[in-house]
C-alpha cells in the first residue's frame, strides 16, 4: 500500500506566537543568567545591571507566556491533558516503541511509529518530556524566579520555602535542565524527513505528514 | 644674730610652703577623677536636674576608647566648685585629637549640615567594628528618611530594599577599599525600620541560648576556639530558628572614612557580585555585648564568602555560588549535549540506511 503525502494544520497562530515568545525568552534567560552567575567569565551584555534587568524582563515574559499557553489549551481548546499527559497505551507500549525508534530503528531507516494529528501531536516520549517541562519545570522556575525578583517584600515566603540559598540553587539547577532540554529539543527537531521538516511547521503552522493507510489513533 | 636667725627661719618657712603648695609641687592641686564624675553623672536621676545629656551610662562609656583618656581630658575647665559654680565645663573639640578626620570631613558636603556629635555621641562612640551595620544606617537615617533613600536609589538599583538592608550606607559612600561580610543575629519577633519582620537581637535575647556561666560567644562558637566554623554557622542557624533568631549578613567596610566619596568602582555591580574579589573574602559574626557595642568573631577561612551556606538565607548573586551545584548544573547540560553528540554520530554513520529506505 502506498503512503500518501498530506498537509495538516498542526500549530495554530496563538500556539506559534507562544512558542517563539517562549523560545526567545528562554534563550535570553540562559544567556543573561550565565552572565549573572559567572560575571567574571561571561560578559555578553557588558553590564551586570543590564543583565539583571533583561533577565527579570525575560522571566516575566516566560511567566506570561506560560499563562497564555495554559489558558489556550485548558480553556480554549480544552484538550490540555489529552495533548500533554501520556495515556495508558503510551505508558505501556508507546514509550518503549518510541525509545526503540530513536535508539535503534531510526538508524536502520525505519519510519517513525508515531503519526501526528492535531489532536495527537506528540509521541509518548515527547508527551512525557513536555509534561515534565510544562507542568513541573516551568512552574517551578517561574515560582523561584518570582520569589527572587524582589526578595525584600517576599522575605517571609523565601524563608518558608527554605531560604535564598535553596531558591537560588533550585533556580540554577532548573536553568541547567532547561538548557539541556533546549539542546535535546533542537537536535530531535532535526530528525524529520529533512533536517528542517519539523522547524517549518512551528513557523508556518502546516506540517507535511506521510500517513499510512491505517492511521494510528 | 637673732635677727638673722629670724629672717632665715621665715624665709625657710616660705620656701617650704612654696615647695609644697606650688602647682606641681608636693601638695597636689585639686583635680576631679573619673569616679568623682561617675558618682553624679552615672546616676540616671541627674537627668531630672538638668537634662538627659548629663547622664552617662558608665557601662557603655567604659567600653569606649574615650574612657581611657578620662572625663577631664575633654572637660578640662571643670572647677573645684562644680556644679555649685553653675558653669558648664568646657568640651574639647573633636579635632584636637582627631585632626585628620576633621580635615577630611570638613571637605565633604556633610560638614555644612552636621557636626561630629550629631552622628557620634562621644560617650558611647565605638570603632566601626564595634557597631552593627544597622546601627550605622540608623544614624544616617536620622537625617535621610528611609523612603527618600529607597526612592532615590530605586531609580537605578535593583532589589533596592534588599541592598539597603544588606549594606551600611557607608559601604558605598566611603573610600574604604577593604570589605568583610559581617553576620548579625536578627530576632524575628519584632520588626525595625526597613524590615517589618526582624530587628537586631539583643544581648539578653542571645543569652537565652548561651551555655551556663559562659558569655554570649558560646551560642555560636561551640568549641570556644574564637573562630566560627562552617558547621558552627549551620548549627546556630538551625538551633536559632526555635528562638526566632537567624543570621543576617551585611557587607561592611573595614575602614571608616569621612569623605563620603562614592568611588567609581562602587557603581559597578561586579565590584561585589563576582566570585573571588579579595575585598569580600573575610567574614565575621558580630554579637552584641552586655553594655552595647559588638564583638566580632572571625569565620574560619574555609567558610569564607564563597562557601557561606552556613546561613541558608544569605546569598550574593555572582559571588556565593555553590561549587557543587555549579558542577551538578554542568553535568546536566553535558547530559543534554550527549544526545546530539552520540545520536548524531550514529546518525552520520548510518546515513546510508535511511537513504536506501527512501
Amino acid at each position: 500500500m502506498q503512503e500518501e503525502q498530506e498537509k495538516i494544520y498542526l500549530y495554530p497562530t496563538p500556539l506559534r506566537i507562544w512558542h517563539w515568545l517562549h523560545a526567545f525568552a528562554i534563550v535570553t534567560l540562559i544567556v543573561t543568567g550565565a552572565e549573572i552567575r559567572f560575571p567574571e567569565y561571561v560578559q555578553l551584555l557588558g553590564n551586570y545591571k543590564a543583565s539583571v534587568r533583561v533577565h527579570n524582563a525575560a522571566g516575566i515574559m516566560v511567566a506570561f507566556t506560560f499563562v497564555m499557553w495554559f489558558i489556550y489549551y485548558a480553556f480554549w481548546k480544552r484538550n490540555l491533558f489529552r495533548i500533554y499527559i501520556p495515556s495508558i497505551e503510551d505508558i505501556r507500549h508507546g514509550m518503549i516503541r518510541q525509545a526503540l525508534f530513536y535508539g535503534f530503528k531510526f538508524f536502520r531507516g525505519d519510519p517513525n511509529p508515531h503519526h501526528v494529528t492535531p489532536e495527537n501531536k506528540f509521541n509518548a516520549l515527547q508527551k512525557t518530556a513536555y509534561m515534565a517541562v510544562m507542568f513541573v519545570f516551568v512552574p517551578l522556575v517561574v515560582i523561584t524566579g518570582v520569589l527572587l525578583l524582589n526578595v525584600a517584600p517576599l522575605r517571609d515566603m523565601v524563608l518558608a520555602v527554605g531560604g535564598l540559598n535553596f531558591l537560588m540553587g533550585l533556580h540554577w539547577v532548573l536553568a541547567c535542565i532547561f538548557l539541556a532540554f533546549l539542546i535535546t529539543h533542537l537536535y530531535l527537531s532535526t530528525l524529520g524527513s529533512t533536517p528542517w521538516a519539523h522547524f517549518i511547521p512551528i513557523w508556518t503552522g502546516w506540517e507535511e505528514v506521510e500517513n499510512p493507510p491505517h492511521e494510528e489513533t | 644674730m637673732r635677727d638673722t636667725m629670724k629672717i632665715f627661719v621665715v624665709l625657710s618657712a616660705v620656701m617650704i610652703a612654696l615647695t609644697v603648695a606650688w602647682p606641681g609641687g608636693l601638695l597636689p592641686a585639686f583635680a576631679w577623677d573619673d569616679e568623682d564624675c561617675e558618682s553624679c553623672h552615672g546616676e540616671p536621676s541627674i537627668s531630672e536636674e538638668g537634662g538627659a545629656y548629663l547622664f552617662v551610662d558608665q557601662a557603655r562609656f567604659e567600653r569606649t576608647s574615650h574612657a581611657d583618656v578620662g572625663c577631664t581630658s575633654c572637660h578640662e575647665s571643670v572647677s573645684e566648685d562644680h556644679p555649685d559654680d553653675e558653669q558648664r565645663p568646657s568640651r574639647a573639640g573633636c579635632g584636637e585629637c582627631h585632626d585628620d578626620i576633621e580635615a577630611e570631613y570638613g571637605q565633604s558636603g556633610h560638614a555644612e549640615n552636621a557636626d561630629c556629635t550629631d552622628c557620634h555621641n562621644p560617650h558611647y562612640v565605638h570603632p566601626l567594628v564595634g557597631v552593627s551595620g544597622i546601627d550605622v544606617n540608623c544614624t544616617c537615617m536620622e537625617c535621610h528618611e528611609e523612603e527618600d533613600v529607597v526612592s532615590t536609589h530605586g531609580v537605578w538599583l535593583p532589589q533596592t530594599i534588599l541592598h539597603i538592608r544588606a549594606l551600611p550606607c557607608i559601604a558605598c559612600h566611603t573610600a574604604s577599599e577593604e570589605y568583610a561580610v559581617t553576620f548579625y543575629v536578627e530576632s524575628m519577633k519584632e520588626g525595625m525600620g526597613m524590615n517589618p519582620t526582624a530587628s537586631p537581637a539583643t544581648h539578653d535575647e542571645l543569652m537565652a541560648l548561651a551555655k551556663e556561666g559562659e558569655d554570649v560567644a558560646s551560642i555560636i562558637d561551640l568549641d570556644a576556639d574564637e573562630e566560627i566554623s562552617f558547621e558552627e554557622l549551620q548549627t546556630f542557624y538551625h538551633r536559632g530558628r526555635a528562638y526566632d533568631l537567624r543570621l543576617w549578613g551585611m557587607m561592611t567596610p573595614e575602614e571608616a572614612t569621612h569623605s563620603y566619596t562614592t568611588l567609581d568602582n562602587r557603581w559597578d555591580c561586579s565590584f561585589c557580585h563576582a566570585k573571588g574579589p579579595e575585598t569580600v573574602q573575610k567574614s565575621f559574626v558580630a554579637l552584641p555585648g552586655p553594655h552595647g557595642g559588638y564583638e566580632r568573631i572571625p569565620v574560619h577561612g574555609e567558610a569564607a564568602l564563597g562557601d557561606l551556606f552556613g546561613s541558608p538565607d544569605f546569598y550574593m548573586i555572582g559571588a556565593t555560588r555553590s561549587r557543587i551545584l555549579t558542577l551538578l548544573g554542568f553535568a546536566i547540560v553535558l547530559g543534554g549535549l550527549a544526545v546530539p553528540v552520540f545520536h548524531g554520530t550514529l546518525r552520520l554513520l548510518t546515513m546510508r540506511n535511511r537513504r536506501r529506505e527512501k
